[in-house]
């Protein structure tokens, strides 16, 4: 193949060019303009003398370099790279300028004196030279580059290399199909024989049914088992290979039912609350003479592995929650609003275009109806089955959130993958559709598991201290969906993949019994992508779980404002009222007199009372326990815009030295101070007495550390470090660059000040 | 406290069985209301545990007797509050026609300044580890800053108040302005509101002064005093060659109150000024906004449309154009050095807000507990924010024209600063509630009146207690346990949309929907409990190798013995 040659040296460089290999790249930078490749990948096309446009408002800051498309992605070598900032989250496989190509949504080249525009496809023709090229990403970046001191043949090859290597044929085209083979046979030396089973990954991937029957297991569903009659997927292509079902129903009933579902999708159990009540996940039934009987058995057999035997609630998703075409397009309105539109024109009426693009209200209604169905499960101690008409979008979201409001163990960072994985993954997600990765049928393109992330998001904003993970991390998983190596984000079903990966290791000659998980690892080995250290910013200081800070005695401590002095009496007022009055907040049923009837409207009707709002108001009156159930607080004003995920890359919208890191920074100090400290305390106390060993005054070796910020020191700037934005551990620097925005920066703070603007003169602002 | 749950010279005034609460969320419950001459106390036994209402009577704004004539004999009157909850309590109709409702009894107490008594604050006696009335004090506070310096002098001209009867007593002037002309400046100056320091950069000395609007007029008279005054501002600070005149009006008020013989400065008359409108609207804009809110989020807020309708409210269009002004001031003082004049129409409303939000950001030391109680001292406090008459205390005429939130506003402002800059404020979220819940309370002095001056007359701090005596007692629970001291950090908030939010956690705490609770912060303080123990335990550990080892080398006496790192501590 390609790549076994030698590249040319460049004109540029006369050096022998670095052979690609990926130990050898991650050394220091050389500087001169050439890619980091990875194992198998080629350069198609590229063009020098490129400027990459890095704020809109001066060219000032603009790069200069070389523009490269290659099978995998887009990267732009500067001449003079910027000096690195610092405590940046660095890819492994992809530098600060790059771009898969499975990034891309859209390729848009541009001949300003022309003013022409084209958004290219595959295979297309184009009749003008570009003079610039914009790359909107799925990641939300808007990259752009200039041309005009580029060849401009070569600078529209380059435009149209990218523009056809982004659309490619077939699956199998994807870099990561080359690139895991290589990896594969190049790292197989530095492999251990027989090292450690599924490369040390942690994360079940429910694969096997051993999965399963720890699940079974932990869970207390002594009435279900794991049936294997999907081996090989003899029944449904989109199902996994082991399904857990009621123990009431024989093979022989199920393989009988499975035709009248849609895709054959049997019922599938996914969880069991410690009461006894199952959550379950089915598809429709086509055949309505059918329907009735069927269903009734299923039921049946659910009601039977219920311990109280109590009745199954059904819930159809299909006919209460927006669909994958209203998520994608609020996913698309509310993408324009905050990183297309100028930032000036969107703030204008912010809030009601947040409003309007529904994105808010879809995250709002998926955690609303996961809570009620929490309220039936842990409420009423009913099971549920939630049905689809296919089981492979809606219920994902609304079943792994319903697992994550119920079961602590799915909010620490392992038992949140393995839900992915159970939920998502094997249950049969079309990753691949939904993705687009192929970009041909746009109809099926949906957000869905980033409107989950989202979701998840808005409790964890919540609940700050009750996930193992960060919103780092949420946000570098949405990220992960458009790089093409792992084989998580990859397929439709659990088929398609078995089938995939079977044919991709006869290819690259992988011997036969060799784990998939090795071969073609799924995103959540983290160390394909990130260092240790950078994976450390994917733990939450404050999560209190296993091993967690707090716990004394198996108890958890909490705080309550205590009155050091007797000036109760003063606060009494204010107390009070910072319990929103209700000194008693443990209100019951409220009585109702007739009086009621009579109050004028404008003040404050009595409205009556569910039995489910009745569960949820006991629940909120309650202190939250964050290792028990959580439910969302779902008044509007408390769902909000995810700053991080949609704002990341908006300079304007970046607080300098500010924003949530400044507090999660002194927290991960605090705790890395803790673990120092629980460090030494073993060192005293682990061997013997007699050879006391000496405590090591800096803790833990750097690399074991948990925390990405280190106990403060003496040594620390007077002034909060430079690298402490709001969008940490991004850079919007040059990754957001929209056309023709005006003014200096200042300016677009006051907006709404249009009158001052006429009478100074912006030119004297000394910025 | 008291047994009786009373507080220092609180008094029963009435007490009423059978009343019923209307609770907007959980209904009707029946209760006893106990009136004091500080609070109203409703307490029902109809839910386990007891449901209580505490309600201080200066958080009354009006209340309003409903519909007597209903069939089963029922009274009901409805409370609106200053704190964004309305109430309302209904009792059977009195059988003794001459006995008093208990709410006429809350009437006359909920509003003494028009009954003809006494705001309870004189009342209250409790007497607190630490005076607040000593927290601020002009001259320490200048003198912090660095003033008298070559350039800045304090000036005792108004010290009976002659020149100006709003401002304080104590002023700092340019050294080179002598008072006979200060006189003729305050001539000219609606109120005889001079420009005077409010802040000086301790680097480059660029200052951020304050003052009321020129009085112009329409045939645009000038005042060569001054011009000339303004002038020497500008050449104290030898970094800038500029000056900038921030009038926190939209262009179109100033301009209208030249008919009121106020105005502008002319940039033809001020050489080297450069005039600046920020777009802030009046007292009357901003009461109407809040109102709106208030409708938007009290009791409930609705399902769909939230957004839009906080949209319709303009009230975060309002907060966003007064950091925004903020932040142009402290960005010119910061970063462009140059020196700025801060004015409105009277210099007591916008002109505090813009001067102490700006201070805020420019200068850490008021981003602590007792720097921030000294910036409301002396922004607001002393410079004349007429806290009595924006505010109303006691005074039954809810209509007045003269009462808006903007004092709300400001401490809504450092709300959204310190939601930006979590680690960068010693205080936290309850300080500011505290500060709002006292604002109207009634319970303290400080902020009764409406000027330094009245305050000396009353003799406020003598008889009175300061708000900053309670707190200051117990700052452990106003401390932001993330707080990081760091120097010369200068806050550059992101005023837009983007980041500006609704302060839910004062505007919607009566929802019993919303947490009260600061998860983060309380997490911190666990964690630093646990550092507290571990090191505490990790300590005994040393100290026992220590003697162990000192025992064992005496033993073995000649053997080198290591020697003892000592365990790193962190504080």
């Amino acid at each position: 193949m390609f790549s076994g040659k030698p590249m040319k040296p460049t004109f540029k460089c006369y050096l022998p060019p670095v052979q690609t290999d990926v130990k050898k790249t991650i050394e220091p930078p050389i500087k001169k303009l050439e890619p980091k490749l990875l194992p198998g990948e080629i350069v198609v096309n590229e063009v020098n003398f490129v400027r990459k446009c890095i704020s809109a408002e001066s060219s000032q800051d603009d790069l200069w370099g070389k523009l490269i498309c290659t099978n995998f992605k887009v990267s732009f070598i500067p001449q003079d790279a910027p000096p690195k900032q610092k405590s940046q989250l660095s890819h492994l496989l992809l530098g600060a300028h790059d771009i898969p190509l499975t990034c891309l949504e859209q390729v848009v080249t541009v001949n300003d004196t022309k003013g022409k525009k084209k958004v290219l496809g595959s295979n297309q023709k184009l009749k003008f030279n570009p003079t610039e090229l914009i790359l909107y990403c799925k990641d939300l970046r808007i990259i752009r580059f200039c041309f005009d001191e580029a060849g401009p043949e070569s600078a529209k090859k380059v435009c149209l290399a990218i523009a056809h290597y982004s659309h490619p044929a077939d699956l199998h085209l994807l870099f990561g199909f080359e690139y895991q083979g290589r990896r594969y046979h190049e790292s197989k030396e530095g492999r251990v024989n027989g090292s450690t089973p599924r490369g040390g990954l942690q994360t079940p991937i429910f694969d096997r049914s051993s999965d399963w029957d720890r699940e079974i297991k932990r869970t207390g569903a002594s009435e279900w088992r794991v049936c294997s009659i999907n081996e090989n997927y003899d029944i449904s292509p989109s199902l996994p290979e082991q399904i857990v079902v009621p123990v009431s129903l024989a093979d022989q009933d199920l393989k009988l039912y499975s035709s009248f579902f849609t895709g054959n999708r049997i019922p599938l159990w996914c969880w069991n609350h410690p009461g006894g009540s199952a959550l379950v996940r089915m598809a429709s039934i086509s055949d309505p003479l059918q329907q009735k009987k069927i269903e009734q058995r299923v039921f049946t057999a659910i009601t039977k592995s219920h311990p109280q035997r109590s009745d199954v609630f059904r819930s159809d998703l299909d006919k209460c929650l927006p669909n994958i075409q209203d998520i994608q397009s609020a996913f698309v309105k509310v993408r324009q609003i905050c990183v297309i539109d100028p930032f000036e024109e969107s703030e204008e009426r912010w809030l009601s275009s947040i409003e309007n693009t529904r994105w808010l209200e879809h995250v709002r209604a998926f955690l609303k109806h996961s809570a009620e169905i929490v309220y039936h499960l842990d409420g009423k101690n009913a099971s549920v089955i939630l049905q689809e008409e296919e089981d492979r979008d809606l219920n994902c979201v609304v079943s792994s959130l319903v697992q994550l409001m119920l079961d602590p163990h799915y909010r620490s960072l392992i038992g949140f993958q393995s839900l992915v994985q159970k939920e998502w993954v094997k249950a049969g997600h079309r990753f691949l559709d939904r993705c687009n990765h192929l970009k041909k049928n746009y109809k099926e393109e949906s957000p869905l598991f980033i409107l989950f992330l989202d979701c998840v998001w808005q409790m964890m904003n919540q609940y700050p201290a009750a996930f193992e993970f960060t919103e780092t991390y949420l946000t570098v998983l949405s990220d992960s969906m458009w790089i093409p190596l792992f084989s998580t984000f990859l397929f439709n079903s659990p088929k398609q993949r078995a089938q995939h990966l079977m044919d991709f290791a006869k290819n690259k000659a992988i011997p036969p019994g060799e784990d998939q998980v090795v071969y073609f690892p799924p995103v959540w080995d983290w160390s394909q992508q990130f260092s240790t250290k950078d994976q450390t910013l994917f733990n939450n200081p404050m999560y209190i779980g296993k091993g967690a800070a707090c716990v004394q005695n198996g108890e958890v401590k909490t705080f309550k404002r205590t009155k050091q002095k007797n000036y109760s009496s003063t606060l009494r007022g204010t107390s009070a009222s910072m319990r929103n009055g209700v000194k008693g907040a443990d209100e019951t049923l409220p009585r109702r007199g007739s009086l009621v009837s009579e109050l004028k409207p404008d003040f404050s009707p009595v409205k009556d009372e569910s039995p489910s709002e009745r569960f949820f108001r006991d629940w909120f009156s309650r202190p939250a326990d964050q290792q028990g159930l959580l439910i969302p607080l779902l008044i509007p004003s408390h769902v909000a815009l995810w700053r991080l995920f949609f704002l990341r890359w908006v300079p304007e919208a970046c607080i300098p030295k500010g924003g949530p890191v400044t507090a999660y920074h002194k927290l991960s100090q605090l705790v890395d101070e803790i673990d120092i400290l629980q460090s030494q305390l073993r060192q005293y106390k682990g061997p013997s007495p007699g050879s006391m060993p000496l405590p090591s005054p800096g803790g833990p070796l750097s690399d074991q550390r948990r925390m990405y910020f280190k106990a403060s020191s003496p040594n620390d700037p007077p002034t909060p470090p430079d690298f402490l934005t709001s969008s940490f551990p991004f850079t919007p620097m040059g990754n957001l660059c929209r056309r023709s925005i005006h003014g200096t920066p200042i300016s677009k703070f006051l907006n709404g000040a249009r009158i001052w603007l006429s009478t100074e003169t912006l030119a004297n602002d000394t910025v | 406290m008291s047994s009786d749950g009373l507080i220092p010279n609180e008094t029963v005034q009435d007490m009423a069985q059978d009343v019923t609460y209307f609770c907007p969320f959980t209904g009707a419950l029946r209760g006893t209301v106990m009136i004091t001459n500080y609070r109203l106390f409703f307490k029902s036994m109809d839910r386990e545990p007891a449901f209580v209402l505490d309600l201080p009577l200066g958080v009354v704004s009006r209340v309003e007797k409903i519909g007597s004539a209903s069939s089963r004999g029922d009274v009901s009157y409805g409370l609106v509050c200053k704190d964004m909850r309305n109430l309302r309590f209904s009792h059977k109709q009195m059988e003794d026609t001459l006995r008093k409702s208990i709410f006429e009894v809350l009437i006359k107490f909920a509003f003494p300044v028009s009954n003809g008594l006494q705001i309870f604050a004189f009342e209250y006696g409790q007497v607190f580890p630490e005076n607040g009335w000593k927290v601020y004090d002009a001259v320490s506070e200048y003198k912090r800053q660095g003033i008298p310096n070559e350039s800045w002098r304090i000036t005792k001209i108004n010290d009976h108040y002659e020149m100006c009867d709003t401002y304080p007593s104590t002023l700092a002037v340019p050294v080179n302005i002598p008072d006979e002309e200060l006189k003729r400046v305050a001539a000219f100056r609606a109120k005889g509101r001079i420009p005077v320091l409010s802040w000086i950069h301790p680097e480059s000395q660029a200052t951020v002064t304050r003052c009321s609007q020129p009085m112009v007029g329409v045939n645009g008279k000038r005042s060569k005093e001054d011009e000339k005054y303004l002038q020497s501002i500008m050449d104290v600070n030898a970094q800038s060659h500029k000056l900038f005149i921030f009038d926190a009006r939209p262009s179109v008020n100033a301009a209208a109150n030249k008919m009121k013989g106020g105005g502008y400065e002319s940039e033809d008359a001020y050489q080297n000024a450069e005039l600046v409108f920020l777009d802030i609207h009046n007292i009357h804009v901003m009461r109407e906004s809040l109102r709106k809110l208030k409708d938007v989020v009290y009791p409930n807020i609705e399902d769909s449309h939230w957004l839009s309708n906080l949209e319709s409210t303009h009230w975060l269009e309002h907060i966003k154009l007064i950091l925004a002004g903020a932040l142009r001031i402290a960005d010119k003082v910061e970063s462009g050095k140059t020196s700025v004049v801060v004015h409105c129409s009277d210099g007591w409303d916008r002109t505090a807000q813009l001067t102490s939000l700006a201070m805020l950001m420019l200068d850490g030391y008021y981003r602590t507990i007792r720097g921030f109680e000294v910036l409301l001292e002396k922004e607001w406090l002393s410079f004349g924010h007429r806290f009595q008459l924006r505010i109303g205390h006691g005074d039954k005429n809810h209509t007045d024209a003269d009462r808006s939130p903007v004092f709300i506003q400001f401490i809504d402002c450092v709300w959204q600063l310190t939601r930006q800059f979590p680690a960068a404020f010693e205080f936290n979220e309850y300080f500011l509630v505290t500060i709002l819940d006292h604002l109207y309370s009634c319970l303290f002095g400080t902020f009764l009146c409406n000027s330094e001056q009245q305050r000396l007359k009353e003799e406020i701090p003598k008889r009175t207690v300061s708000l900053w005596s309670y707190i200051n007692s117990q700052l452990e629970e106003f401390t932001n346990p993330l707080y990081v001291n760091y120097s010369n950090h200068v806050l550059f908030p992101v005023v837009s949309l983007r980041h500006l939010e609704l302060w839910v956690g004062y505007y919607i705490r009566w929802n019993p929907r919303m947490r009260p609770q600061e998860p983060v912060h309380q997490r911190y303080k666990e964690l630093l409990a646990k550092r507290a123990e571990l090191q505490k335990r990790v300590d005994e550990l040393q100290r026992e190798v220590t003697n162990r080892s000192a025992s064992s080398s005496s033993e073995r006496a000649g053997s080198p013995t290591r020697s003892i790192t000592p365990v790193q501590t962190f504080v």
